[in-house]
């Protein structure tokens, strides 16, 4: 009984040294980036993992240094958040829209829509991204937020699978109900339905919000100009690894990295348990 | 009225088509003499059932359609077959005694406009034939006895009975500005010799057929693209797979480990997982590619510990380094690209995974645990069946998705790796390109935008022929499925 024991307390200790063990690999990144935030070594330290000494500095001159002309810090933040409130507002209602009518509402063409549909999502997207360039550059829309915003919202509707999903999944019945006393499908939408989406409302707005701040490629070609002064976080971040300010830059890249990752990290892990809901919601009824 | 006979044929999109019409003729020979007016005059036939303000904003529609096709529409169409004759040019202008430039074709800007004319105009065309059989549906309306239904009550339909129209017309436009009209113009592009050499507004660019295609299955020294696509098609499907199936079954298997009775504080192990997706990917990528750089702190600690000595004396290391080429060597690249992606995507797929572990009916275990199974044996007879009816869609969506997947090699070799593959250099390829970031670098680096939209295409070729045999497969499959619901 008691050697019985000690095999069970074995195999749990190395199962939780196990998980311990990977969890910490996974991590080791994590730490690398916090720790070199707090380094007094500008560039990259590659004689420690740990940095001899540890300051704030790199901190205070990412935040508060206005005369540095490569690190705009706060005015990328401020860029970013407008275009990410636009960008999710207008978002947000397109994909509850489509996902909505896809879903509840039966109507001639709706196949052929979600099938047009699986169809461009099979292009790269990068590949209409070209000449949404151009067009935005003869609309004079290019090194603009409003450009942006539009690049980040208007093709949006296509995302509206997840949502859908959500939506299958609530009982005909209640909108049945609701229309023999009388409501318009407008109504049904609006009154009934919308109010029991909360937890998809909240993980289309958070993954529409995030999207803005996590891009890099679309931003960087539509803020080409080179004016740090227009740049989101992303592009700017990606700027101070250049190889002439790698050097001198890297700590506070780490710093904005930091930064940027406590505000994101909180909204994705809300974001997290709505997202495996409408996720496991949607293909268990498949 | 319109509907039964259509609807009844399913949706062949051709059958509905041509019943479509069959009824547009069948409408214009009976309706009366208002209702075939309406093909002229697109307010007609409501005009003659007392619908005012709808004929009124019907026949404005037209004369704004009229008003486009003649002033812009016409004019770049013309121009169509060319995409313009007139190089732009400094021409002396005598009356105020100056060079200027010339009144030059600009051929992405005759390219553009013309698809946006096509678009309106076959849009305006499905409003004129739908029109005149509205016409007639009212003039039956009428001759019934019935009541034409007013302007107001037309408006509210719009959140009843038509209200699918509302929610779905602002973001359909919004896809087909930023989505189709950007698309058909790139298909363009690849029968065009759009590059550096033929950049608007300096220089034409024009119909070339399919000599981009020629040029891609080409293979010479100079002209290597052939080459080029045929390595980085390999290497992109064998980073979509290895990429998909090292992350499925990582997570999987981490799901179920966390969430066995016997592993303590659940919650906490997973979020210490999700920490490192939580952050965004071009932070932690470019830390980490950093972290792995040729003079980085990895090759410190590797040849402070020997290991770079080491591997040098197996072989896995050049002798003439000092350091271990993490993202500099192809074959090292490699591995480290896909190790690197089980980084990321392991922690996303635990989080799936484990929502679904805990939806597989109870009974299952149950059964399988009265039959004496061992842990391993439930997880290939029960769990892993289980999971892959259940994300048999997912599967085939994140393929796709890693064959378009930019982000990670783009962030973890952008100016970092160097090519030593002459053949492949000629064609801006790199050994770890994907075809995305090949067409990316294509059109950023280099401007050949010709041979971008071909890869491109080809692209979604790929999608789309490992997409229908995948979902064929899948559907058959799960039609024979015990686990159907």
């Amino acid at each position: 009984m008691k050697k019985r024991n000690v095999t069970k307390a074995l195999s749990l200790t190395t199962r939780h040294l196990f998980l311990a063990v990977l969890s910490f690999i996974w991590l080791i990144p994590i730490f690398w980036l916090v720790a070199n935030s707090f380094s007094v070594y500008p560039g990259i330290n590659i004689r420690a993992f740990i940095p001899e000494a540890w300051t704030l500095e790199n901190y205070r001159l990412l935040l508060f240094n206005s005369a540095d002309t490569v690190a705009r810090f706060p005015m990328w933040f401020k860029n970013t958040l407008v275009i990410a409130v636009f960008s999710c507002a207008i978002s947000s209602v397109f994909v509850l829209m489509v996902s909505y009518a896809m879903s509840r509402m039966r109507f001639r063409g709706r196949k052929l829509l979600m099938n047009i549909g699986v169809l461009l999502g099979l292009f790269p997207g990068f590949l209409s991204m070209i000449a949404v360039y151009f067009i935005l550059k003869s609309l004079g829309l290019t090194n603009n937020h409003w450009g942006l915003v539009m690049v980040y919202s208007g093709s949006s509707g296509l995302g509206y699978l997840i949502a859908k999903g959500f939506f299958d999944t609530i009982s005909e019945t209640l909108s049945e109900s609701a229309r023999i006393e009388g409501a318009t499908e407008s109504q049904v939408f609006l009154k009934i339905i919308i109010p029991l989406s909360r937890p998809i409302i909240v993980y289309t707005v958070i993954a529409s919000f995030l999207a803005p701040w996590m891009d890099f490629v679309f931003a960087r070609i539509i803020l080409n100009s080179g004016m740090a002064a227009d740049w989101t976080v992303s592009i700017g971040l990606y700027n101070m690894l250049e190889r002439e300010l790698i050097n001198t830059y890297f700590a506070r890249f780490c710093a904005g990295g930091v930064l940027i990752s406590i505000p994101i990290s909180v909204l994705f892990v809300i974001m997290q348990k709505f997202y495996v809901e409408g996720i496991t919601g949607g293909s268990v009824k498949g | 009225m319109t509907d039964s006979p259509a609807r009844a044929r399913g949706n062949n999109v051709f059958l509905a088509l041509l019943d479509f019409f069959r009824q547009f003729g069948a409408d214009f020979a009976r309706g009366d003499i208002f209702v075939k007016l309406s093909l002229l005059v697109m307010g007609a036939g409501c005009f003659r059932r007392g619908q005012i303000i709808k004929g009124l904003l019907i026949t404005l529609f037209q004369a704004v359609i009229i008003i486009f096709t003649i002033s812009f529409a016409l004019p770049y169409l013309a121009d169509f077959s060319t995409l313009g004759t007139v190089t732009r040019a400094m021409v002396y202008n005598p009356d105020t005694m100056k060079n200027e430039v010339n009144d030059y074709d600009h051929s992405f800007k005759i390219l553009l406009y013309s698809v946006v004319s096509l678009i309106v105009l076959f849009c305006a065309l499905v409003v004129w034939l739908r029109n005149l059989r509205s016409a007639r549906a009212l003039e039956v309306t009428a001759r019934q006895g019935k009541r034409v239904p007013s302007f107001i009550e037309e408006v509210k339909s719009y959140r009843n009975e038509r209200f699918h129209i509302t929610l779905l017309s602002l973001p359909c436009l919004g896809v087909v500005v930023f989505t189709v009209v950007p698309l058909i113009i790139m298909i363009a592009v690849a029968f065009t010799n759009y590059d550096q050499q033929h950049m608007p507004p300096g220089a034409l660019f024009t119909w070339v057929g399919l000599a981009n295609f020629k040029a891609l299955f080409s293979n010479s020294i100079t002209l290597s693209f052939g080459y080029a696509f045929f390595k980085v098609l390999r290497w992109t499907l064998i980073w979509a797979f290895a990429a998909t199936f090292t992350c499925y079954i990582g997570g999987i298997l981490l799901s179920i480990f966390i969430n066995n009775a016997k592993t303590k504080c659940k919650q906490l192990w997973r979020t210490l997982f999700v920490i490192s997706i939580a952050v965004p990917q071009f932070v932690t990528l470019l830390v980490v590619r950093n972290f792995f750089r040729n003079q980085g702190i990895v090759n410190t600690y590797m040849s402070q510990w020997g290991i770079t000595a080491f591997l040098q004396k197996i072989g896995l290391v050049s002798e003439s380094l000092t350091f271990i080429p993490f993202l500099t060597n192809p074959a090292w690249a490699m591995v480290m690209i896909i190790l690197i992606n089980i980084w990321i995507g392991v922690p996303y797929l635990m989080l799936i995974a484990t929502g679904i572990l805990m939806n597989i009916p109870k009974e299952l275990y149950e059964s399988a645990r009265i039959d004496g199974a061992s842990p391993f044996k439930t997880f290939i007879h029960v769990t892993m069946p289980y999971m892959l009816f259940v994300t048999a869609p997912y599967l085939v969506t994140s393929v796709v998705s890693n064959i378009n997947n930019f982000n990670v090699i783009f962030l973890l070799t952008q100016d970092v790796y160097i090519t030593t593959d002459q053949k492949l250099a000629n064609a801006n390829a790199k050994e770890i390109d994907l075809l995305v970031t090949w067409l990316y670098r294509l059109t950023q680096e280099y401007y050949n935008y010709k041979m971008a939209s071909v890869i491109g295409i080809m692209v979604f070729v790929v999608c789309a022929v490992f997409t229908l045999l995948a979902f064929n497969i899948v559907l058959k499959r799960n039609k024979e499925d015990k686990f159907q619901l």
